[in-house]
């Protein structure tokens, strides 16, 4: 039994990161219909950036938190305005194409500049140290991640449901034009959504170095595809869906490992995929109320 | 049945200039230039086998690597020398392929029989997944299907790969191969079937109220693309002498994908323009990525940038010509003679 709640409580910081992204990605899912593959791209440079600061110049936290968020919301806004508005309203497979190449261009450009080797994060000191609760050990920095994911979390919930804010989103995300003749500014509230999104890009990609200790250039794959499917399973649109079934995806692998032999250990990403296509064929609306039609 | 005379003439004329046009490239082409104009053959061919699923049926599949993967190990099995697979100690295969060599025709059809039962797996999310989360769905297919080959190193030699395959592709095999593609596609599209098709990627809802089973064509449609898809993976393998469970992975099928958004969804001859047009931009620019020495100004090394530009050529494309070059069009004579043709 410990054995199963160590691999919970372990799956807990990863299931942050997938959280955050999650949140991110269901958002501008939901706004325009785009699903944003380079969003793994701008939570690399988010994370590269935050390893710039801390560890190459050698700034205190806060500032590469700061750099992680500047850099993220630089890259973010840079591929909204080049490569999706243009052909905004063409098709979500067009969206689609253009985020993959986006995504390509992004991360190969990275690995070309900085090389695909791992990168020493430089993690401070309080997040280091362990509480050990009878024979289950708890790492201090997975709950300093849940808690800031948490307070994120409930933030982003009352933002979408009860500011004009969130109002204007949902009302774009269920008909742009008529919120348009409403009286919403959609080019503006897009935009937000986006600087919103990076932002939280940017933060789980510092709070990934934070609790791995290092990056690389290709580290968005992996993330991305992950955050993609919480926020199809927990209901396109839905905040609180996507970040509960981020959660429930990270656990469930975590577990998945934990039971499986060990040379099938490789076997992990097939996780989210088979979850993927038995909540898409059973029940294609997600667990939780969709937000959009 | 009265043949008619001047038909037969014109296809008996056609072939025999497509095997002198070979014959010649043959005796004339070496080295690198035989590499690019075999790789130019394969693209066309991956090419036109992808534009049946995602220009014709209208679904977007980026799934491809999982079919090329699977009729690859299949034919690369048969096609190794038995010396090297009892030579991995890893391998647990049945005794009778590692016994056994096959020349590559019989190897060549069994790999793509193998893509084509993987092909209408495909089929399953088709039936269910609309749109995007086909796309999506078919990501996952690729993926899955690149981890299992990583690992199951008892089947597969995992990430080791397969190595000393023998080097049977050849100007004819693969533009024998690419030319019957291109013919029997054309022909196709002039058919019920093709117009079937066609049809289904314009509007399902329509196609099945005139009286089309849906599932039926596309378990046609998808066996089509995934026999030829497997076909192009094999000579691609027996081209480059190596298969590793990363050979097909989510770049590759973008440089195909590349290829025909360029070219024009829906069109053969603008899926041959794209391969073209890809095809001698990686291979012009690949000398570049090793980095040069340009009027005494090193130019440092640049690995990836192709995958790189071939990602800024996508997006100029999809942002100002989104139809591609050709759009739904097709090379005729009467299209060279500048009349307009629906």
């Amino acid at each position: 039994m410990s054995y199963f709640i160590q691999q919970v409580l372990n799956a807990l910081g990863w299931g942050s990161v997938i959280a955050l992204l999650a949140a991110g990605y269901t958002m501008t899912f939901g706004i325009i219909g785009l699903v944003n593959f380079a969003y793994g791209e701008v939570f690399m440079v988010g994370a590269f950036a935050a390893y710039f600061a801390l560890t190459v110049f050698n700034l205190p936290f806060w500032a590469g938190i700061l750099a992680g968020i500047i850099g993220a919301l630089v890259i973010g806004l840079a591929i909204e305005r080049i490569a999706f508005k243009p052909v905004r309203g063409s098709g979500m497979i067009t969206l689609f194409i253009t985020s993959l190449g986006a995504s390509i261009i992004v991360k190969n450009l990275t690995i070309m500049l900085f090389d695909d080797s791992l990168k020493n994060f430089k993690v401070p000191k309080f997040f280091s140290g362990v509480y050990l609760l009878g024979d289950i050990i708890i790492f201090k920095k997975s709950i300093i991640i849940f808690l800031v994911t948490i307070i994120l979390g409930i933030m982003l919930v009352y933002l979408v449901k009860n500011t004009k804010l969130g109002i204007a989103m949902r009302g774009i995300s269920y008909d742009s034009k008529i919120s348009e003749t409403l009286g919403v500014n959609t080019e503006r509230t897009i935009i937000i959504t986006f600087v919103i999104a990076s932002l939280l890009g940017g933060i789980a990609g510092t709070l990934w170095g934070m609790l791995f200790g290092s990056v690389k250039g290709s580290m968005g794959a992996i993330p991305v595809v992950d955050a993609f499917i919480a926020s199809v399973i927990g209901g396109v649109g839905n905040v609180f869906g996507a970040m509960v079934s981020g959660y429930i995806l990270a656990i469930g692998t975590g577990i998945f490992i934990a039971y499986l032999p060990q040379e099938l250990v490789g076997l992990k990403p097939l996780f989210v995929w088979v979850v993927f296509f038995i909540i898409l064929i059973f029940k294609p609306s997600g667990l939780f109320r969709a937000n959009i039609k | 049945m009265k043949l008619e005379k001047k038909i037969v003439e014109k296809y008996i004329l056609t072939i025999g200039l497509f095997f002198l046009t070979f014959y010649l490239l043959e005796k004339l082409l070496t080295g690198f230039w035989l590499t690019l104009f075999l790789l130019f053959g394969i693209n066309v061919i991956l090419a036109i086998s992808l534009n049946i699923i995602n220009g014709w049926i209208g679904f977007f599949s980026i799934g491809h690597g999982g079919i090329m993967l699977v009729g690859a190990y299949v034919a690369a099995f048969l096609t190794i020398p038995t010396s090297f697979k009892q030579g991995v100690i890893n391998l647990h295969l049945p005794a009778f392929i590692l016994n056994t060599q096959l020349p590559f025709l019989p190897a060549l059809l069994i790999g793509s029989i193998f893509g084509v039962i993987t092909g209408i797996i495909l089929v399953l999310p088709a039936i269910r997944l609309k749109g995007f989360y086909f796309c999506a769905g078919t990501l996952g297919f690729n993926i899955i299907m690149a981890t299992l080959a990583e690992n199951l190193p008892k089947i597969t030699n995992g990430p080791m790969g397969l190595r000393h395959l023998p080097s049977y592709t050849n100007i004819w095999w693969v533009w024998g191969m690419a030319v019957f593609l291109a013919y029997i596609t054309l022909m196709v599209k002039k058919s019920y079937i093709g117009r079937a098709f066609i049809s289904i990627g314009k509007d399902p809802c329509l196609a099945e109220h005139m009286g089309i089973n849906l599932l039926k064509y596309k378990i046609y449609a998808f066996g089509l693309s995934a026999f030829f898809t497997s076909i192009g993976a094999i000579l691609w393998i027996h081209l480059i002498l190596n298969l590793f469970p990363t050979a097909f992975d989510l770049t590759f099928v973008f440089s195909v994908v590349t290829m025909i958004v360029i070219g024009g969804m829906g069109s053969i001859s603008g899926s041959i323009i794209g391969a073209a047009i890809v095809t001698l931009f990686a291979e012009i620019l690949a000398p570049i990525e090793e980095g040069f020495n340009f009027f005494g100004f090193q130019v440092p090394q640049a690995l990836g940038l192709t995958t790189i530009l071939l990602g800024v050529l996508l997006i100029v494309v999809l942002i100002k010509k989104p139809e591609g070059i050709m759009g739904e069009r097709e090379i005729s004579l009467n299209f060279l003679k500048g009349k307009k043709i629906s």
